[in-house]
């Protein structure tokens, strides 16, 4: 009696299980999809491009990728090349002023301490485009237009106050004592800083980095704003310059290029995707 | 005592200096400067010229692309919104009990997340709802003839409504980790009581959950508003067609870069920053009316 | 090595007044306890003694030094936290080194002193290991390494022993005993353990509420508390308590407390209303004493070398009686117990000690 209950509901858990699979892998199929038709496109000859569903191109044009790397005024390599300069140093900078920041507002006492932590998560709710055009004068002003300054100098001031409420977060967790000993080690807070919490928040450091590599990686309007001339283009902005030229309709070589960019994201995701699942479970993020 | 408040306080400021420079220079410094635009003229080439309100006035009452832009954004916040938690909610559900193998789902199910925010998905996206697109294509299998769904002012905006249901990989993740939370015997004393599916749902998820749906509303609220570069690249960058695609950070950029109106794009970017900001307000300030966290009952 | 001064210390956080006006000469050499209630603020001292925490008020001294705006990191001392706080991410001989290295010491000189930690703490085949990979114990003994390499003027100990379990307790007390023998510095001990404050301690601070109630030896502070919760905190088990009334009519002064036949008192200065006398478990007697009463056993705890018998009088009132444990009692019996009045212990009614006048006559 009680074991064909039991063997009853194991059975119909089972079952229930089968169902959600095949539920789960038939929402991933839909939403892995659209991914997979770019990568099938960017083989395909151009006329097999539209107006057929199967992925499989009937020949393999590798062309679309060699030809579309050097379809733009200027070749491919200048922009990854640009782009990888704003992005390894924004990330820098990221990492730099917004630790510093976060061990400030999370390990130290000083005065004034709650109002600007307070201000800081104020900051995160700021629309980059209430301050765009300010900040876009002063810069032309300066004379950092056409230049990376306007994208990478921010990034030395914590301006992604993101990252601050993400190691603060992390930081925080970390003992008090740990400080404390150090401090009675002889420990300046420089110190603390570099040689205690530092390394043993590497995780949330690695979490920043990605997280902070992927997103300059694919920033647009920064640049879309700040960059005219098209030898400083990221890879983002030369991408923009393949629909610019539609009508001539190269749509395998720009659908080659686009799986390109989006290469550097999926390898970071597929190396670090535990660092990016915990880091955004733990802060909770875009 | 002077020194000892100089000596307590430094290391702090030194390693905020950044931040608060940064602050100063690049937060409050441009929003100040940029009310101080909001009721200029001012065009780049000459000086700032005060007009008083006449930027607001214009806006609330003759600019129709104003509204257009607003009713387009909100719209827009009201549809992906819901559908986005629902979505990762949802999902979030499934995998949370009674499957062993949640990695790879969740791996698949945030990549799009990671990817929505680049080009290269904006691109893709715009063919994707081509008249011959796939799309339509695969609705031609079940007998619909599609639509241009791009390019037909009635339809644009839901391509990129699904766009943000496709991304609902972050806030599923949160939520994920909230249904970690909650403890297993909850549910177990229920299956024990008999409680059906659904009020297990009502009676103790939801509430329990509650501070993380919280949490992901207002993220997910301030992100939508915010949202710029799928509809540039969708809509060409001019909120087309038929400005159905006007975000307001459209119709923002475009006053301030194309046309150089920049007092009146200050105008605009003042009433984005007050739209969120009463979002997050109300969000905040109703709260305590329908979150309630766990610490506080005991 | 150096002693400590402190004056009219203070610490106030807001409004909130956690240690008040607390005078203080610790000696040097001197292995001072500080003992308290839970919350009244031994951590608390002990950590603007070493620089973590501001000093609202007074001064702290250290030497001749005074040291109220000197970081930690500039006072020379070393301190022993109850959760170790070991850094996890270096071995043990990196923690072992890493103040050294902060003061810029010669790498011979380092090398020796972590060695010479190493083997006084038998921690010699752990230098490899990471924190983690250590137990309980050895993270303690890790811990008091990190201490003692630096050589400090004062060490600084907050309960660094309560993580431990009991055996282990008891033999790393022996070694903190015998390792304060070898080195002679001036050391502050916070902890909960009588046994360990009885124990290790040249003198005892017994704290309550952000004051000092009694500062002694060990033995001054069991055999003279100097107020009534000295006496109650002061050992194990607990003292047992008496309200007394005092009665003069006859020309002489006589106690009664419920429960106990009336007895006279000994001269007290001021001995007027109420009175609180004080005996030990240890002092009273099955079947003996002066003052003798009867009593029923209401439970009898068997601790091996001795029994703990809870007695209640008629009065309802229980007394902690300590026997040697080599008669066996049952809870229901009724026994006859007494004490010495020279083992009593008289608090007024501010509930501060009397001494009784010595050189009179005290027979009735
Ligand atoms: N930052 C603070 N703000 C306000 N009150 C505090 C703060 N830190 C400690 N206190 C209070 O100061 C009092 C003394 O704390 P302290 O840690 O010194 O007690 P303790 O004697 O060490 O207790 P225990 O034996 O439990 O360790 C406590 O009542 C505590 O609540
Ligand atoms: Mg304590």
């Amino acid at each position: 009696m009680l074991t064909s209950c039991a063997l009853q509901r194991d059975r119909r858990e089972r079952n229930g299980r089968i169902l959600k699979h095949v539920f789960l892998i038939g929402v991933s199929v839909v939403m892995l999809y659209p991914l997979f038709w770019l990568l099938a496109s960017s083989f395909k000859p151009e006329n097999e491009i539209f107006g057929s569903l199967t992925l499989w191109p009937s020949s393999f044009q590798v062309e679309n990728y060699t030809k579309g790397w050097t379809a733009l005024p200027m070749s491919f390599t200048t922009f990854y090349i640009n782009s990888a300069i704003v992005t390894v140093l924004s990330v820098i900078g990221n990492l730099i002023s917004c630790s510093f920041a976060a061990y400030a507002f999370s390990r130290l006492q000083f005065t004034g301490r709650s109002f600007f932590f307070a201000l800081m998560m104020m900051t995160l709710m700021i629309p980059y485009h209430v301050v765009l055009i300010p900040q876009y004068v002063q810069f032309l002003k300066l004379g950092w237009v056409d230049t990376y300054l306007p994208l990478v100098v921010p990034r030395f001031l914590a301006s992604e106050a993101f990252f601050i409420f993400l190691m603060v977060q992390f930081f925080r967790q970390l003992p008090r004592e740990l400080d404390e000993a150090a401090m009675i080690d002889g420990c300046s807070p420089f110190k603390i800083y570099w040689a205690i919490i530092l390394p043993l928040s590497l995780p949330a450091m690695g979490t920043a980095a990605i997280f902070s590599l992927i997103w300059t990686w694919e920033d647009f309007l920064a640049p879309l704003i700040y960059l005219n001339d098209i030898k400083n283009y990221t890879v983002p902005l030369a991408l923009r310059l393949f629909l610019d030229q539609e009508g001539q309709s190269a749509y395998g070589q720009m659908f080659a290029m686009s799986v390109l960019s989006l290469v550097p994201v999926v390898i970071f995701f597929v190396l670090f995707q535990k660092l990016i699942v915990r880091g955004i479970a733990t802060s909770g993020m875009k | 005592m002077i020194k000892r408040f100089i000596a307590r306080n430094a290391p702090g400021y030194i390693f905020l200096s950044p931040w608060l420079l940064g602050f100063f220079l690049l937060a409050l410094g441009p929003i100040l400067a940029s009310l101080y635009l909001s009721f200029t003229k001012y065009d780049m080439v000459s000086d700032p010229r005060w007009v008083g309100f006449a930027n607001y006035e214009y806006m609330f009452t003759r600019d129709r692309r104003f509204w257009k832009a607003l009713e387009v954004t909100f719209t827009y916040v009201a549809l992906a919104v819901p559908a986005r938690l629902i979505m990762a909610l949802s999902v979030a559900m499934l995998l949370d009990k009674g499957l062993r193998t949640i990695g790879l789902y969740r791996a698949i199910f945030y990549l799009p997340s990671l990817l929505g925010a680049s080009i290269a998905i904006a691109i893709l996206w715009r063919q994707l709802f081509e008249q011959n697109g796939v799309v339509n294509q695969v609705l031609a299998v079940f007998g619909i003839e599609g639509l241009a769904w791009i390019t037909n002012p009635d339809t644009s905006l839901y391509t990129l409504v699904i766009l943000a249901m496709w991304q609902f990989g972050s806030p599923m993740l949160i939520f994920l980790a909230g249904l970690r939370g909650i403890p297993r015997d909850l549910y177990e004393a229920a299956e024990i009581d008999g409680t059906p599916k659904w009020r297990q749902f009502t009676r103790i998820t939801l509430p329990l959950l509650a501070p993380v749906i919280f949490f992901n509303l207002v993220l997910q609220t301030i992100e939508s508003f915010k949202t710029f570069s799928s509809a540039f690249i969708i809509s060409n960058g001019t909120g087309a067609p038929a400005d159905s695609l006007l975000f307001f950070t459209v119709y923002l950029f475009n006053e301030a870069f194309k046309f150089f109106r920049m007092g009146y794009a200050s105008a605009l970017a003042w009433v984005l920053l007050l739209i969120i900001g009463a979002f997050t307000a109300i969000a905040f300030l109703t709260s305590k009316y329908w979150v309630h966290y766990e610490n506080e009952r005991d | 090595m150096a002693g400590l001064t402190l004056r009219n210390v203070g610490k106030r956080y807001g409004a909130l007044s956690i240690i008040k006006g607390l005078n203080l000469d610790i000696h040097d050499g001197e292995f001072l306890v500080l003992v308290g209630p839970s919350g009244c603020g031994k951590s608390t001292l002990l950590r603007m003694i070493a620089g973590l925490e501001d000093i609202t008020d007074g001064t702290v001294a250290i030497g001749n030094r005074i040291v109220n705006d000197l970081p930690a990191s500039k006072r020379e001392l070393s301190m022993v936290f109850q959760s170790y706080a070991l850094y996890p991410h270096m071995t043990v001989a990196k923690n072992l080194a890493f103040g050294l290295q902060n003061f810029k010491m010669p790498k011979a000189e380092m090398e020796r002193r972590v060695a010479e930690a190493a083997r006084i703490l038998q921690i010699e085949k752990l230098m490899d290991r990471k924190p983690r990979q250590l137990s309980g114990g050895q993270k303690q003994r890790v811990a008091i390494g990190r201490a003692i390499v630096r050589e400090p003027q004062l060490f600084l100990f907050d309960e660094p022993l309560s993580n431990l379990d009991a055996e282990l307790r008891v033999q790393m007390r022996a070694e903190l005993a015998s390792l304060y023998a070898r080195l002679g510095t001036t050391m502050i001990y916070v902890t909960h353990d009588q046994v360990e404050a009885m124990t290790m301690a040249s003198r005892i601070v017994v704290l309550r509420a952000g004051k000092i109630e009694q500062v002694g030896t060990p033995q001054e502070l069991y055999t003279r508390p100097q107020n009534l919760f000295v006496a109650g905190f002061i050992g194990s088990p607990k003292i047992n308590m008496l309200q007394a009334k005092v009665d003069r009519a006859s020309g002489e002064a006589v106690a009664t407390v419920p429960g106990l036949p009336a007895f006279s008192l000994p001269t007290l200065p001021s001995a007027d209303d109420g009175l609180t006398l004080c005996v030990r478990p240890g002092a009273v007697h099955i079947g003996a004493g002066e003052v003798m009463t009867q009593g029923t056993i209401r439970l009898v705890e068997y601790l091996g070398n001795e029994s703990l018998l809870h007695i209640a009088l008629s009065s309802g009132q229980v007394l902690l009686v300590s026997d040697n444990g080599k008669t066996s009692y049952r809870s229901g019996e009724t026994i006859s117990i007494g004490f010495d009045r020279s083992d009593l212990h008289y608090f007024d009614a501010a509930g501060q000690r009397v001494e009784p006048i010595q050189n009179e006559s005290r027979l009735q």
